[in-house]
């Protein structure tokens, strides 16, 4: 049995520990109540956006082209990982890892926003090719260097096709792997995020355009391009935040009830050196009678 | 009959109203919708946006370009930036076209021309801004 001294240091250094996981999951907690408005708010605007891009193409009979949605088939695919920065966030990172050694291809290349999981990435031997962090409050600063990248590897015919494999948001208690072409657009993914907000929807193809269809396409695509990874990076972040406030607040209940447990066994500890000391005692007396 | 309007940004749906006409500023000049107008899809530019509800006074607010989509007297703007007039704060947007202007001069040769243009259509939006900011005060 544990000395009275090495209980009462275990439970201080348990109530520490508490401590800490407590005030982490009060600052994820404030982060995720954030992420998650951001997060929601634009799906709003990224079915709004797919929405008229879907109308826009429904007008054009000719069929649109535009460098963005080429085809091709030379070229090899790009994997986009929006994982975290930090750890402490549950199961969130591993479930996605899961999800990409079932889900990608082994000799495409990879580019992590978030460094979590670039050691296991380089260990399963994927192709790393580049590695971004983006803060918090995801500024579009941050963002542009990772558009330039993904824009010239397509347009140059380095990669033919873009994916993004992201942690979708569905609410504070699940958050969902998800795989997400990026690139080239499609209408299938377009109509894919015009639906999942319920705007009306109608298919009328008689839409006037203005200035010119090739004009609108032009400036309406990169736009859309843009605010689709985004978005992602954002569902991203709800999920890591509310991931990391859930596991937070598992830890401060199970250090809870670890410090019950080790005070009640250092309460008995402590009985049980009483009465030996009273056994002593008594029997002392005892003997000088 | 009445429009229904709405102007959604990435941070919130600035505008959700009935309204009885619209004034935009399309990329080829101010177009007016009124009830009833065909089903059309347009470009915007920076400049100010004037709506007049079913019930109340005439609003403004400026809008940073953009998409709006017309469709059986449902109105959908997509944009990036809706601002009222006293949210504009002159002072940084000026140090902001300042600051763009700085950038342009000094490092137009080693900017990309993707780069130049992103500039330049910073600067048009802030130019905007301030303008559509003075007509409101002044």
């Amino acid at each position: 049995m544990a000395s009275l001294r090495d209980i009462k240091r275990r439970i201080k250094s348990v109530r520490n520990t508490s401590q800490i996981t407590k005030a982490m999951q009060m600052v994820a907690s404030a982060k995720m109540r954030r992420a998650q408005e951001l997060a929601l708010k634009g799906r709003t605007y990224m079915s709004a956006l797919a929405n008229v891009l879907k109308h826009l193409q429904d007008t054009l009979t000719e069929g649109i082209s535009s460098p963005l949605m080429e085809m091709r088939e030379k070229g090899k695919k790009l994997i986009i990982v929006v994982s975290t920065d930090r750890g402490l966030c549950g199961g969130l990172n591993a479930n996605l890892f899961k999800e990409i050694l079932t889900r990608c291809d082994a000799d495409a290349d990879y580019l992590t926003v978030g460094v979590k999981l670039n050691a296991q990435l380089a260990r399963c031997g994927r192709n790393l090719v580049a590695s971004f962090t983006i803060g918090d409050t995801v500024e579009e600063a941050e963002l542009k260097p990772i558009f330039q990248f993904v824009r010239k590897g397509f347009t140059d015919g380095t990669y033919n096709r873009v994916e993004v494999i992201y942690q979708k948001f569905i609410n504070v208690m699940v958050q969902r792997p998800d795989v997400m072409a990026l690139l080239p657009l499609s209408t299938e993914d377009i109509l894919k995020v015009a639906q999942q907000d319920d705007v009306e929807d109608d298919t009328n193809p008689n839409y006037l355009l203005e200035p010119s269809p090739k004009a609108l396409l032009d400036s309406i695509l990169p736009l859309f391009l843009g605010h689709q990874l985004v978005q992602m990076i954002l569902e991203g972040k709800a999920s890591e935040q509310s991931a990391r406030m859930v596991a937070m607040k598992a830890a401060t209940e199970n250090a809870k009830t670890l410090i019950g447990e080790l005070t009640l066994e250092y309460n008995k500890a402590r009985q049980t050196q009483i009465t030996n000391e009273l056994l002593e005692i008594t029997t002392a007396m005892k003997a000088m009678e | 009959m009445a429009l229904h309007l709405k102007i959604i940004t990435p941070m919130r749906t600035a505008v959700d109203a009935d309204v009885s006409s619209v004034l935009v500023p399309s990329v080829q000049g101010e177009m007016e919708v009124l009830p009833g107008h065909a089903d059309i899809i347009v470009a915007l530019d920076n400049g100010e946006l004037i709506y007049r509800p079913v019930e109340g006074a005439q609003q403004s607010v400026f809008v940073g370009g953009g998409f709006l989509q017309v469709s059986s007297d449902l109105m959908m703007l997509v944009t990036d930036t809706v601002l009222e007039a006293d949210e504009i704060d002159t002072n940084s947007v000026e140090e902001a076209i300042a600051r763009a202007q700085e950038s342009f001069r000094n490092q137009s040769s080693v900017l990309s021309r993707e780069e130049q243009t992103h500039l330049a259509a910073g600067i048009a939006r802030q130019l905007a801004m301030l303008e559509y900011r003075r007509k409101k005060h002044l």
